[in-house]
């Protein structure tokens, strides 16, 4: 049930077709991870906050730095030297007291992504590097929780949505590794690629509209062009490959 | 027998800042010869030393990914190859 305060704060969005008390109830009792609160992290996280999800898990090892402020509009000049989840969590309680913050400043590695997922009903892939990514795809695919991809080049980005043995998962179109390099990106970039994230889950969760699935959607800043791409589950993909045949037999 | 190659923005230093390339040939790999014999630069950015694709090159064709065996995948007047670079930053 929503409180009367929740009816007022939410009044704009329980108008939307599709999503109405229901929507917002369930958005309440959802629980995501956001994995980093950097680029990507900070826009993901400022609007399902705002929209009313539950609980936000944030995942993030680093500290800000001031060439992070560029971008990263949860951290201010103020928090330089800070704990990025702690920076964070402070101006999203502050943004809407109702979300339930959960702080983990931890590096995710093989041995713990599964533990800090867990619990969780879709995670938001907000990683600064593809290792890390691929480590999230993983675990998303055998714990069966959706997984919400984003990432960033200069004034560049993708999104796709990986919705467990029912679509192309990240492993299945990024095949290799890149070399890790500071990479270029200006705020707008990841300002527009977290938003596109975080409409897919407010999406997800309140079951409303078409998904990213099986299409990844390629942004273009420079020349302000969305491309969709279509593509498809890998029968041989390392990580989702063998739910395909478990669906085929 | 014309196709177009689109040229993603950080790789248009390689094509004298050209976003759209055209080519003739009939299959993916073809095209890309072309390409590369038109901007010579483009080869390092495509192909490992043993005429491969980088692992980190996605070829497109009409915007369906044309994985696997991409360079062997034909092509037709009017199509349109669209090469796509992984990106991991956030």
């Amino acid at each position: 049930m929503l409180t009367e305060d929740e009816r007022q704060r939410y009044d704009r969005q329980i108008m939307i077709r599709g999503i109405g008390e229901e929507g917002q109830e369930k958005l309440k009792r959802a629980r995501v991870v956001i994995a980093g609160s950097g680029g990507l992290g900070s826009p993901v996280a400022i609007y399902l906050t705002a929209a009313g999800v539950g609980t936000l898990r944030l995942i993030d090892h680093d500290t800000v730095e001031l060439s992070n402020l560029n971008r990263q509009v949860l951290h201010w000049d103020k928090d330089i030297g800070r704990n990025k989840v702690d920076s964070a969590s402070e101006k999203l309680r502050q943004l809407n007291p109702g979300t339930k913050i959960e702080s983990i400043r931890e590096t995710i590695t093989d041995a713990n992504v599964k533990r800090l997922v867990a619990g969780f009903d879709l995670i938001v892939d907000a990683m600064d590097n593809l290792p890390t990514r691929y480590l999230l795809n993983r675990a998303a695919i055998e714990g069966n929780i959706p997984f919400f991809h984003g990432a960033v080049y200069g004034l560049e980005g993708r999104a796709m949505t990986v919705i467990p043995g029912k679509s192309a998962c990240l492993r299945c179109i990024y095949r290799a590794p890149i070399p890790q390099e500071k990479f270029p990106v200006i705020g707008v970039t990841p300002a527009t690629i977290g938003c596109i994230q975080a409409t897919e889950v407010i999406k997800y969760i309140t079951g409303i509209g078409k998904l990213l699935i099986n299409r990844l959607l390629a942004f273009d800043g420079l020349n302000l062009k969305f491309t969709e791409l279509t593509v498809r589950k890998d029968p041989d993909c390392e990580h989702c490959g063998h739910l395909r045949q478990e669906d085929e037999k | 027998m014309s196709i177009k190659i689109d040229i993603p923005s950080y790789l248009q230093s390689f094509t004298n800042n050209q976003e759209i390339i055209e080519v003739k040939g009939n299959t993916v790999g073809e095209c890309l010869a072309q390409l590369i014999k038109q901007f010579a630069g483009m080869r390092k950015m495509l192909f490992t030393k043993d005429n491969r694709l980088h692992g980190y090159v996605s070829i497109y064709i009409n915007g369906e990914d044309a994985y696997p065996n991409e360079l062997a995948r034909p092509v037709k007047d009017k199509d349109k190859i669209m090469i796509l670079y992984i990106i991991g930053g956030g």
